[in-house]
């Protein structure tokens, strides 16, 4: 399953989950506001708190929207 | 080998501007698509609550821009943020947009690409990005809770940066290096809070710290003292750059770097109009956008009409 890493008002992270949508893929949205283990998670994958971050296996991940780094972790292309 | 597609109208940004003109050309019965690089709603996705919009009192820019291309759509617009434009023949008839994966042929063209944050002009800022230096309040602001926060510039948004990252912060200082440019009563809310300090005709001069930010050198110009504030963060709010690189060489530019078109929004290429921010103006607001996209679109929707 697809974990993107988020807060409430942030328009990237909005970005990456319509993305996500418009290409059918389901994801599990971990919100770092309001939980203190998913900050946690989301600082050890990426070595920051900065969102949204993106991954699929929970070792490669995208910060941002980067389209192509994302299709990539994502089998797209 | 790209696919080619036919539209009556395509629009390039889908800020305030973009999707007003969606709104008002789809309800012509014209084809429209909207085209976006970076994210629906421009400069205004980013903003914490708008005051002056009329008929909205305190409304989340996200929710502003969300409404408003639901109402688009409503009448037929699409809208397409994924497909990155590569390149555009404004000159050409029909003329063409071509982005990622598509060859799109239209008969008018809107320009409401927009202004993007102008960068911290210092050669280290781009080491801090993301470690200390940041370009939207929204969606790091949440970093900095009890923390010593920094927001440079003076204009409103600026100001309305301030104003809701101050809410996070254990301090906030607001560094500029002028005077202000912010409406008097956004200032007034800034200063009533406690835990703010408001540098004016102060420069920032260096970004230090390893790895991550951890303090800034400023400059008083008043007096040529320099000094050392310990800080966490760093917001930045220094004017906007006009979004044109897309079209250079293809339309006329203003004193500013602006695309030049009047009020009616035509520019110098027949079919090709300029709507927002993009366009040389002197008055840059939400409300003036969405004039000009409203401008913008019944006069394409009437150059279709009389070229065919």
């Amino acid at each position: 399953m697809v974990k993107v890493y988020s807060i409430s008002s942030c328009p990237w992270c909005d970005k990456v989950k319509k993305y996500l949508k418009s290409k059918g893929i389901e994801y599990e949205e971990r919100n770092i506001e309001k939980n203190d283990a998913y900050r946690k998670e989301c600082e050890a994958l990426s070595g920051d708190t900065v969102v949204p971050v993106t991954t699929v296996d929970g070792k490669n991940y995208v910060v941002s929207f980067e389209k192509d780094k994302l299709d990539a972790i994502l089998g797209l292309k | 080998m790209k696919e080619t597609k036919q539209k009556d109208i395509i629009i390039v940004g889908a800020g305030m501007a973009g999707l007003t003109a969606a709104l008002y050309a789809a309800r012509t019965n014209c084809s429209v698509l909207v085209l976006e690089n970076a994210i629906v709603g421009g400069q205004i996705a980013n903003a914490a609550g708008i005051e002056n919009y009329p008929g909205l009192p305190n409304v989340m820019g996200s929710t502003l821009i969300e409404t408003v291309q639901g109402q688009a759509e409503k009448y037929g617009a699409e809208v397409d943020e994924f497909d990155p434009i590569e390149r555009v023949d404004l000159a050409a008839q029909p003329k063409t947009v071509e982005t990622e994966s598509v060859i799109y042929e239209a008969k008018a063209v809107i320009i409401a690409t927009g202004m993007e944050r102008r960068k911290l002009p210092l050669p280290e800022a781009p080491r801090y990005e993301g470690r200390g230096v940041h370009y939207c309040e929204l969606c790091d602001g949440h970093l900095y809770e009890g923390k010593t926060i920094v927001v440079a510039g003076g204009g409103n948004a600026a100001v309305d940066a301030a104003n809701y990252l101050v809410r996070h912060a254990k301090h906030l200082y607001l560094i500029h290096r002028s005077a202000f440019r912010a409406d008097a009563a956004s200032v007034e809310r800034l200063r009533a809070n406690e835990n703010v300090t408001i540098l004016l005709e102060t420069e920032i001069k260096a970004l230090k710290g390893k790895g991550r930010l951890a303090s800034i050198t400023v400059l008083d110009k008043k007096t040529g003292e320099e000094r050392d504030i310990p800080v966490d963060g760093i917001f930045v709010n220094i004017g906007v750059v006009a979004q044109t690189k897309l079209f250079e060489g293809q339309v006329a530019l203003g004193e500013t770097g602006r695309i030049a078109a009047g009020e009616d929004c035509r520019t110098n290429v027949p079919g090709v109009f300029a709507a927002g921010d993009i366009r040389e103006k002197e008055v840059r607001q939400l409300t003036t956008a969405a004039s000009d996209g409203t401008t913008a679109a019944i006069l394409a929707a009437k150059y279709i009409e009389r070229e065919g």
